[in-house]
């Protein structure tokens, strides 16, 4: 049963001509208007068609009104409200729920016996419901659109009813001109608008028809109405498989018809549209076939083969409309309706290669985007630095993890076995910029870093005498130094960090060890004198200075001289600090990986780190002139790796022992979040309040860091070297690097592993379960099979092998393990863990002062200490600097619920 | 969501009372099969498939015996069948033994949804029993009806008056199908056939016995539900991965999807409906999956579905492909900034992994979305390139591809050197 419509139709069909459906005439009324999606796209709408709907509705909302720029829309409980209150309508736009919508349909057609159109937005409409309500329209007499749709736009009248066809900036795509456009795809209406303009088509009226089992408003409704529709010329009918709505289509005007989903063929439920689901007869090539039938032409146009009739032509790419038709227009003889806009080709608008080398082929450069695309991407330039989203980092860290299963960790994705083969003043950095610096970089971090080791005069230095000789640890010693680090000791170095940010933020500057055209900043940069420039000669920096251009290139330090030059000033301490640190970060900062927080602090970190590792030295080491016996200036070219070992050992180390100090270091950088240390610095960036990062303070984190070890964290590695000098001690061991050093390591191990196995079996018969472990073998996670190997500990000793650096106490360790399976103590052959490669390398440096008697065991427990809060001082940046740009405010807390009281 | 075979349809067609065959499942015994064979004298034997297999009987997969002996060997046979349409491979689980319906008559019923009149529509003929497809079209009446009053008895005689049907089977069927429109609109159907439905002679008098059994359901529709049909019974159409993405259906937005090559190359989130079919036929074999995430689905949603499709398949993707035209109403800043937690998310769980991204898209707020996926990319340094909607969407899916291709050969070396993966 249906009212009498537009004749030929087997069902009720109102609308005639494609110019009578979206005119300045139609009166809508929204439901649920100040729902989430309609509430965003009423306005929009609203306004391009010059205010066309009258009212809105949403239950129990009552008096409250939509603002829109074409004036307020005023929303009613329900249509009837709206209707008494004198408003009327022939439009009805469903943004209902799902199972509101047949409902809300039947209202507006009892309510109002004007109603000509309804048009469904909503998606995942039942069957059953889109039939019942289909029935309803087609008893009473009203066109119904939809559902899952975007309505009906048209570019002549300036009218959209329904959603949101154009986006939030219709006019961008709908452009007047003679192309009628029906789209089972609501995203595909407007793309297909979009491209139709680069071959200079606009469009008359657009319809997305939805793509439910139920098309409402189908290809033969429109077809029609086309060709009533003197404004269109042509038509486009984009669709997809599943039903019989496309059948047998016919116009006296072209017809360009787009068939895409052969694939879907094998579909056995709906994927992407509800209705592209295909029975007998109605699959994506039955439908190509009536098209070709219709058209007579016997394949699919391509630009590679073009073949198309008078008629129309068949793609199944919609980027093929524009030419298809340009060239069915042409047989026609009709032209485009305006100039060409843009084209089709590929426009990269936002790429990074990020470090891969691509082939020439895929390495698309960025182009400028379309307007207003490209006012957009400039404006995003403002945005210099990583923006990262602040989340609580209790027990978690963007810095550094533990991969449970290999117990190996990460800092910032390198794996600390990687890091142990970088030097400590590149893993320095590294834990800060997030890349590795380059040998040019490394010698500027070397300058600056050292430049600050010598404390000799200063307060941090007298504040570590007084802690040592007041008995307190390592670790305490230098919680005491770095608390005089605050911030208004690097108040001077970060406000130039922040001048140069201000300077180069807004520039093309990516890479500062290359060349880049500064001239113009200079001149401009007046402003930043005071933040600059020192008021007079520093003879320090100067020599810096020196260091930093003799060894390397950087834009910011010869901006710095430049800039000095110009204003006539001294180019400061601080300065240089700043501008070295700029160089290290400014690639990270550009890629994101750091914020500008992080750029503007870096001194601060670089001074912390060079009074960690200045303070490990006695006072007497500090010298007016020199450290630990090295001239202060030559002290600058050293490497920071040595300095540290200078500073620990008291003596210059040799390159192998370099090495092996670096590897020591490395293998201590982090051992993730979890850890005491990592979780004190945490904790004290948390109280500071990371929300604001400024109030965060860098040296109280570390201090933080420093209190959370002690004899049991950081402290324990003595525990190995003690051990090892017990096993040792009665040898004529000389030399621990020498291979030849004439011990029977296996004797000393059997022996032991003997010793060990009465004394294990006769604590465990007195009932001593707490018997004493040997430290360093044995594993948690590796163990259980005949040989168990500790991969860290493997690593370091191929490491060292390939490097033909030999340890007699790693070696022994090899036999203790042997030893122990041999003598029956232990079930298999335990590994030798990571712990002990910490305790030999320490104790093979020191062995040979410690046999002269120049050292004592409390300075090799020292030593080893302290070695630890060096390795660790690096994991514990990247934490500070992490939770500082990630944390929230108080975030490590634990709740009261998640407590307990033991007591 | 589709039911086939009279295990499960026997429940629903009792629901109507609508007569059946006699139908026991798989864990019938010995002596109830001996019962069956005795009442009907024939028995057919039948494998349960799950979902929606078709055509049993011209694969062989249908047993038809006379005794107990047979019987136990073709439930034997038909026990863990496997059923294969086209590359699409079903394997049974379990067997119903169905009593046979002596009849002089087959009538073929169905009630679908006609896309040609917009309305239900009942087919019907009596030359049923064989492939409706096989049948000429005068053999056969379509009749839509009005949804509101429903399949009406005059529908049935109507359309049996104009095949003309034997006199005899129009009454019987005119009282029992339009009970059928009550099964199909009150439990959300999209298809109901039953073929054959055999007309037994009840002593003189002929009644329609359903001896199979097809149905489908909208899932959009939660009347099924109230079938309180078994959960598994329609899980094995999905993979685990689909199955996992269908519990998101709830919220507001699309997130279809379907496993195209579970050894495929590119993982393409595709926003639109149009998207999803050009994407999908582009990239062919290369795509893991076909989605469809359009609908401006919320922040919460996008990134679920972005953590489980890439939990499934980033570990065997060379490109993550996000892919749509200009977007209208879905939130390009909200879907991007989802997605982007999303791979960031994978990558502190599973460890960087050598990965390219491209992205095809336009719409509200795209600036901001792609800056925020770039920011995150550059910040994991994966590398990227992002067209606007002025690209042709088919050349971004051909760069994408070709970007695939490079990273079987040798690219993946390459990002994973960048990435310092060992």
């Amino acid at each position: 049963m249906h009212k009498e419509g537009v004749a030929g139709f087997p069902y009720y069909l109102g609308v005639n001509s494609l110019s009578e459906l979206a005119t300045k005439d139609d009166k809508v009324v929204v439901f649920n208007i100040l729902g989430k999606e309609s509430s965003g796209v009423t306005p929009v709408s609203h306004e391009y068609s010059g205010g066309n709907i009258v009212f809105g509705t949403g239950p129990g909302k009552s008096g409250k009104s939509l603002s829109t720029k074409a004036g307020k829309i005023p929303v009613y409980n329900s249509i009837q409200e709206g209707m008494a209150a004198g408003h009327e309508f022939n439009t009805a736009v469903v943004y209902l729920p799902p199972s509101g919508v047949k409902d809300g349909v039947a209202e507006a057609v009892r309510c109002n016996p004007k109603l000509k159109k309804v048009i469904v937005l909503t998606e995942k409409v039942s069957v059953k419901d889109s039939r019942v309500m289909r029935a309803i329209c087609q008893t009473n007499g009203v066109d119904l659109f939809g559902g899952n749709c975007l309505g009906v736009a048209d570019s002549w009248n300036h009218v959209r009813l329904g959603g949101a066809l154009g986006g939030n900036h219709p006019e961008e795509s709908l452009i007047k001109g003679s192309v009628a456009l029906f789209s089972n795809s609501g995203n595909f209406t407007t793309t297909i608008a979009v491209y139709l303009s680069t071959a200079g088509w606009g469009t008359t009226t657009s319809i997305s028809s939805g793509k439910d089992v139920y098309i409402h408003y189908g290809p033969q409704e429109f077809i029609h109405a086309f060709n009533n529709d003197d404004r269109s010329q042509a038509s486009i009918v984009y669709c997809e498989p599943g039903g019989y709505y496309e059948h047998g289509l016919k116009s006296d005007k072209p017809i360009i018809a787009c068939v895409v989903g052969r694939w879907k063929a094998k579909l056995t439920k709906s994927c992407g549209h509800a209705g592209s689901l295909s029975g007998s007869g109605d699959d994506a090539e039955a439908k190509e076939k009536w098209f070709m039938d219709y058209f007579g032409v016997k394949d699919i146009y391509t630009p590679e083969n073009p073949v198309f009739s008078k008629k129309g032509a068949l793609v199944t790419n919609i980027a093929h409309i524009p030419e298809a038709l340009t060239a069915v227009m042409k047989l026609n003889g009709k032209k485009p309706d305006f100039e060409p806009r843009g084209n089709l080709s590929l426009k990269c608008w936002f790429g990074n290669n990020n470090g891969a080398v691509l082939p020439k082929e895929l390495d698309v450069q960025q182009v400028e985007a379309i307007d207003p695309y490209n006012g957009q991407i400039d404006a995003l330039k403002q945005q210099v630095g990583a923006q990262v989203s602040r989340e609580t980092l209790k027990d978690a860290s963007g810095a550094s993890k533990m991969d449970p299963k290999t117990q190996v960790s990460q800092i910032h994705n390198v794996s600390i076995l990687d890091a142990s083969n970088k030097t400590f003043e590149d893993n320095l950095v590294f834990a800060l910029t997030h890349s590795y610096p380059s040998a040019s970089g490394t010698s500027m971090a070397n300058a600056v870093l050292n430049a600050y080791v010598n404390l000799h005069g200063q307060p941090a230095l007298a504040a570590a005498t007084a802690s040592r000789e007041a008995g307190n640890s390592p670790n305490t010693v230098q919680a005491g130094a770095v608390s005089i680090i605050g911030k208004k000791k690097a108040q001077k170095a970060m406000d130039a960090a922040e001048a140069l940010l201000d300077i180069f933020k807004l520039t093309d500057l990516n890479d500062p060890e290359g060349t880049f055209d500064y001239k113009s900043l200079v001149k401009g940069a007046s402003g930043h004198k005071d933040a600059l420039l020192g008021v007079a000669a520093d003879p320090k920096a100067a020599k810096v200075l020196d260091v930093c251009k003799s060894k390397s290139k950087s834009v910011f330090i010869d901006f710095l001289v430049d800039f000095a030059k110009e204003q006539k000033g001294h180019v400061s301490m601080d300065s240089i600090v700043a501008a070295v640190w700029a160089t290290l970060a400014w690639p990270s900062l550009r890629s994101k990986k750091i914020s500008k927080t992080t750029l503007v602090r870096l001194p601060w970190y670089s001074l912390i780190y060079s009074t960690m590792v200045g303070v490990a030295a006695p006072e007497g080491k500090h010298g007016a002139d020199s450290f630990c016996g090295v001239k202060n200036d030559d002290l600058l070219t050293n490497s920071f790796t040595r300095t540290a070992f200078l500073s620990l050992m008291g003596r210059d180390a040799s390159e192998g022992e370099l090495f092996e100090f670096q590897v020591l270091l490395g293998l201590i950088i982090t051992n993730g979040p979890g850890t005491i240390s990592a979780q004190g610095s945490k904790g004290a960036v948390s109280a500071d309040g990371p929300e604001q990062p400024d109030r965060v303070q860098v040296n109280k984190g570390f201090i933080g860091f420093l209190t959370h070890t002690g004899f049991a964290h950081g402290g324990n590695g003595y525990e190995a070297a003690a051990f090892l000098i017990d096993q040792f001690k009665d040898t004529a061991l000389k030399d621990p690097a020498d291979a030849k050093h004439g011990v029977d390591l296996e004797k000393l191990a059997v022996d032991y592993a003997k010793w060990y196995g009465a004394y294990k079996q006769e604590q465990k018969g007195l009932g001593h379960l707490e018997y004493a472990k040997i430290p360093c073998v044995n594993h948690p996670v590796f163990k259980g099979k005949d040989v168990n190997v500790d991969p860290r500990e493997e690593y370091v000793s191929k490491l060292f092998k390939d490097k033909g650096l030999y340890n007699v106490f790693l070696d022994f360790y090899h036999h203790l393990v042997e030893g122990l399976f041999k003598a029956k103590v232990t079930k298999n052959v335990y590994c030798v863990n990571v712990d002990a490669v910490i305790a030999v390398i320490l104790l093979k440096m020191l062995w040979s002062d410690y046999k002269k008697g120049s050292i004592k065991e409390e300075d090799i427990e020292w030593a080893s200490f302290m070695a630890f809060l060096f390795g660790r001082m690096i994991g514990c940046a990247a934490e500070i600097d992490d939770h500082t740009n990630r944390g929230k405010n108080m975030d490590t807390r634990t709740p009261a619920s998640k407590v307990t009281y033991v007591g | 969501m589709q039911i086939t075979g009279m295990l499960w349809g026997r429940k629903l067609l009792d629901l109507v009372e609508f007569p059946r065959s006699e139908v026991r499942g798989p864990e019938a015994s010995v002596e109830e099969i001996k019962a069956m064979i005795k009442k009907h004298k024939q028995l057919f034997i039948k494998p349960f498939f799950k979902g929606g297999v078709g055509k049993k009987g011209k694969s062989g997969l249908i047993g038809r015996v006379d005794n107990l002996q047979d019987a136990l060997k073709e439930k034997e046979r038909l026990y863990f069948a496997t059923h294969q349409d086209g590359n699409r491979i079903t394997k049974s689980n379990g067997v119903t033994f169905e009593g046979g319906v002596p009849a002089d008559h087959e009538i073929y019923f169905s009630i679908t949804d006609s896309t040609v009149y917009r309305t239900p529509c009942m087919t019907i003929t009596h030359h049923g029993g064989v492939d409706i497809e096989e049948l000429p079209p005068e053999k056969l009446a379509v009749v839509p009806f009005d949804p509101l009053t429903g399949l009406k008895s005059f529908h049935v005689s109507n359309a049996l008056d104009s095949l003309g049907a034997p006199k005899e089977i129009i009454s019987p069927l005119v009282q029992n199908l339009p009970k059928l429109w009550d099964l199909y609109n009150n439990y959300g159907m999209l298809m109901l056939e039953l073929n054959p439905i055999r007309m037994f002679n009840n002593g003189g008098r002929l009644t329609p016995v359903a001896c199979d059994f097809k149905c489908a359901f909208d899932q959009d529709d939660p009347a099924w539900k109230r079938l309180h049909l078994p959960d598994d019974l329609f899980a094995s159409d999905d993979s685990e991965f689909e199955q996992e993405i269908n519990q998101l259906r709830t919220y507001q937005g699309q997130s279809d999807v379907f496993v195209i090559n579970d050894e495929g190359t590119i993982t393409a989130p595709t926003f639109g409906g149009g998207a999803n079919a050009m994407v999908t036929e582009l990239l062919g074999e290369d795509a893991t999956i076909s989605s469809d995430f359009g609908g401006n689905p919320p922040y919460v949603k996008m990134n679920d579905i972005s953590k489980i499709t890439f939990k499934y398949w980033l570990p065997q993707s060379n490109v993550l492909f996000i892919i749509g035209g200009k977007a209208n109403n879905t939130d390009i800043f909200e879907t991007f900034r989802a997605m982007a937690d999303g791979i960031k998310w994978y990558f502190q769980q599973h460890g960087p992994q050598p990965l390219f991204v491209v992205v095809g898209r336009g719409g509200p707020n795209l600036i901001r979305g792609m800056a925020y996926l770039r920011d995150t990319l550059d910040s994991l340094g994966i590398p990227y390139r992002f067209f606007g909607h002025d690209s042709a969407m088919s050349e971004v899916i051909n760069y994408a591809r070709a970007v695939n291709r490079w990273m079987k050969n040798g690219g993946k070396e390459e990002i994973k050197k960048s990435l310092n993966i060992k």
